[in-house]
């Protein structure tokens, strides 16, 4: 909650206010959106797990099964072992990679290809060969369930990076970002009411003083009306005009104080 | 004539033989041996038996370790036997290893092509088919070097004369220089121990004929469907076995496993091996190979005074090192159900 | 594809045709066994995560345990490191480095 008392550093003004409130909103949409989308991960990403659990417990009986069929090429034809890996010259299984996309991520997937010529069909000619094609057989047979594994391993990897990352953005998000904007917003609300109060009382000091002015004024015609007996209309009018800009004055700054009181209602 | 003179010369190595024989694992100690949960078990078992001394100071067992303790012991007895035999039983013990030797050859030449190190290379060759001047292959760098100057030194030789030249070696397939090699081999043996005349020539006839057709029938069967061409099938069979001539020219020609049935319905031995219906159907073509071969060489100890049992005892302690092997690899990976594949000696 | 992995594992994987030598006698296995000193595997892993042809690297799970800092460190999702069961050590899922994470996500 490192977040909870950052504040951007804005100038507190109202174009500010309603940038740093659409701010906020996109966060909060984009931040309801990555969760979705962890979700999405997290509910991919633990079908994952549960495949490559049980792919790794098959693979250990598939790849048992193969080694067995190897003892048996063993028991027929011999070591084979040395003939096989000096007679190897090209790869005839392959793999090549294709995309899937989950939620906007590419995961990798891994598809095996047969290719070329085999490299070991006279082998075990005179002896064992059918039992040597046999395992050559069930030992594709146990790679194809390797390369499928590997494709699930290679996604369990990119998932679990790819969640890692959305969770710390909606992480961010949530206890940073949030915060952040709703601390600037709250910041800039009580600096412009604190000036809409500043402006309200030089307002009132204002009329206070004109009001102060006019009754000396009014006080001064009497006494010279006494004095003199008649009101100067000139001078009245005068007076009359100069209460006007007043008020103008004021309703001048009423916009933004009905603008204040809405803001008022929002934080309270 | 020859039973009466056997035993001034062999009868000694036969007697020590038969009681190798002795030593071959029973059914009893198979049925002992697949009731084991852990290697550990086996290793028990197994120390009653010949294979106790071996294994008693290995603190680990693996199934790889186990095939080499117990090829190495079969080794020694072999060694053995080679090393007190006289000149025509030492012939004849060498012409076994022969078949070793070009599986040893072949791997020497295989990774001088890729210009291996050569000192590993010899670490993995059979031990039985060691020869000589087997590290002197390592000496050449490519495949003309070690035609011309090294290979003509082995006892192989005349085989790679017959029928390889140096560009051969150099574009064939491995796998069809090895069967070309042991068509050679197969055919030169038969010959030697049919010069024996006698049980000797008897039983070997049958032991190396049912080794051609089989190599014959596994060719043909191993080649559907590559680019071995059926010309070259052709040259890859031996042309010695039963089923030699008229039954390997259908086998050249033959383009399906039915077609190879067919060719082997004419004879009665063979015919069962196509069999499926037949009990116990989950055997394979080749564990019936087996079978049959260690029927026959069972067989080969009903007689006496003759070569043939030394070639049938290494033949047998092969097959029981497999089953051994078998046995422990289906306990060390758990598949139980397949346990009982080996096949039973005695 | 690549592979780290004792004798059998790779004969097995080369019979099933992912072996591969470039132009310049460079495989993508390594054969593994007794003798093999640590810096090499661990020169081989280093290579092939390096490599751009590479995707998936095959190892098993006896030499990842080996070089277990050295997997653990590595966390591109290119190219994928998959542990696989060796025929004398069957499959332990508890040591995997990826289920190890599973575990620690949901687990705890």
């Amino acid at each position: 909650m490192s977040g909870a008392n950052s504040r951007l550093a804005v100038f507190p003004t109202r174009m500010t206010l309603s940038v740093m409130k659409q701010k906020l909103k996109g966060a909060q949409t984009g931040h309801s959106l990555l969760k979705r989308k962890s979700e999405a991960l997290t509910k991919r990403f633990r079908d994952i797990v549960r495949k490559i659990d049980d792919a790794k417990r098959l693979m250990g009986k598939v790849m048992q099964v193969a080694s067995f069929s190897l003892a048996e090429v063993t028991y027929i034809t011999g070591d084979i072992g040395y003939q096989v890996q000096e007679s190897v010259k090209n790869a005839q299984f392959r793999v090549r990679a294709k995309q899937e996309n989950v939620s906007g991520v590419m995961l990798p997937v891994f598809e095996s290809y047969q290719e070329g010529t085999n490299a070991n069909e006279l082998t075990g000619l005179g002896r064992g060969g059918q039992q040597v094609q046999k395992c050559k057989d069930t030992y594709i047979k146990a790679v194809e369930t390797l390369v499928e594994l590997a494709s699930l391993q290679t996604a369990f990897v990119i998932l679990d990076e790819v969640i890692k990352l959305t969770n710390r953005r909606v992480n961010a998000i949530e206890h940073i970002i949030i915060p952040r904007y709703e601390n600037t917003i709250k910041h800039i609300i009580s600096e412009l009411d604190e000036q809409d109060r500043e402006e309200f009382f030089r307002l009132k000091k204002v009329q206070g003083k004109k009001k102060e002015a006019a009754a000396r004024d009014t006080l001064e015609r009497e006494s010279r009306q006494a004095a003199e007996g008649h009101v100067d209309e000139a001078t009245s009018k005068e007076i009359e005009t100069e209460i006007d800009t007043g008020v103008l004055d004021a309703a001048m700054a009423e916009p933004s104080d009905l603008l204040g009181g809405d803001d008022e209602d929002i934080i309270f | 004539m020859e039973a009466l003179f056997y035993n001034a010369d062999d009868g000694y190595l036969e007697a020590i033989v038969r009681g190798y024989r002795g030593s071959i694992l029973n059914n009893t100690a198979y049925i002992n041996l697949t009731q084991c949960e852990t290697l550990d078990d086996v290793k028990l078992q197994l120390g009653a038996s010949d294979y106790g001394s071996i294994l008693q100071n290995e603190p680990h067992m693996s199934t790889s370790m186990l095939a080499q303790k117990c090829t190495d012991k079969m080794v020694q007895e072999f060694e053995y036997i080679r090393a007190h035999a006289v000149a025509p039983l030492q012939q004849f013990l060498d012409y076994m290893t022969y078949a070793y030797m070009i599986d040893n050859v072949i791997l020497l030449i295989t990774g001088t092509l890729h210009e291996r190190d050569t000192h590993v290379l010899l670490d993995r060759c059979h031990p039985l088919g060691v020869f000589d001047s087997m590290p002197a292959l390592c000496v050449a760098t490519n495949v003309a070097e070690l035609y011309n100057s090294v290979l003509v030194e082995t006892p192989l030789a005349p085989y790679f004369m017959d029928c390889l030249s140096a560009e051969d070696l150099d574009e064939m397939n491995i796998e069809i220089i090895r069967n070309t090699l042991y068509k050679a081999y197969l055919e030169d043996f038969y010959h030697f121990t049919q010069s024996f005349g006698g049980p000797t020539a008897e039983i070997m006839a049958e032991l190396l004929q049912f080794e051609a057709d089989r190599r014959s029938l596994n060719i043909t069967i191993n080649s559907f469907g590559t680019e071995l061409s059926k010309d070259d099938r052709a040259k890859l069979f031996p042309n010695i076995g039963r089923l030699y001539p008229e039954g390997n020219l259908k086998l050249a020609k033959s383009d399906d496993i039915e077609q190879v049935k067919a060719t082997c319905d004419v004879f009665l031995e063979y015919r069962q091996f196509f069999d499926n219906t037949a009990a116990g159907s989950s055997k394979t073509l080749e564990d019936r190979f087996f079978d049959y071969e260690v029927h026959l060489n069972k067989k080969s100890f009903q007689q006496q005074f003759h070569y043939a049992l030394f070639y049938s005892f290494l033949k047998l302690k092969e097959q029981e090192i497999r089953n051994i092997v078998w046995i422990a690899e289906c306990i060390s990976q758990g598949q139980k159900e397949r346990i009982n594949n080996y096949i039973p000696i005695f | 594809m690549a592979a780290i992995g004792d004798e059998d594992s790779i004969t097995g994987l080369l019979l099933a045709g992912i072996g591969h030598i470039d132009s310049h006698q460079k495989k993508n296995f390594l054969v593994v066994d007794a003798k093999t000193p640590l810096s090499t595997v661990e020169e081989a892993f280093q290579e092939f995560t390096k490599r751009k042809d590479i995707a998936i690297i095959l190892i098993n799970q006896h030499i990842a345990e080996e070089i277990r800092p050295l997997i653990d460190e590595h966390d591109q999702a290119f190219p994928t490191i998959l542990e696989i069961p060796s025929k004398d050590h069957p499959y332990d899922p508890e040591k995997d480095s990826v289920l190890k994470r599973v575990r620690r996500l949901f687990g705890e």
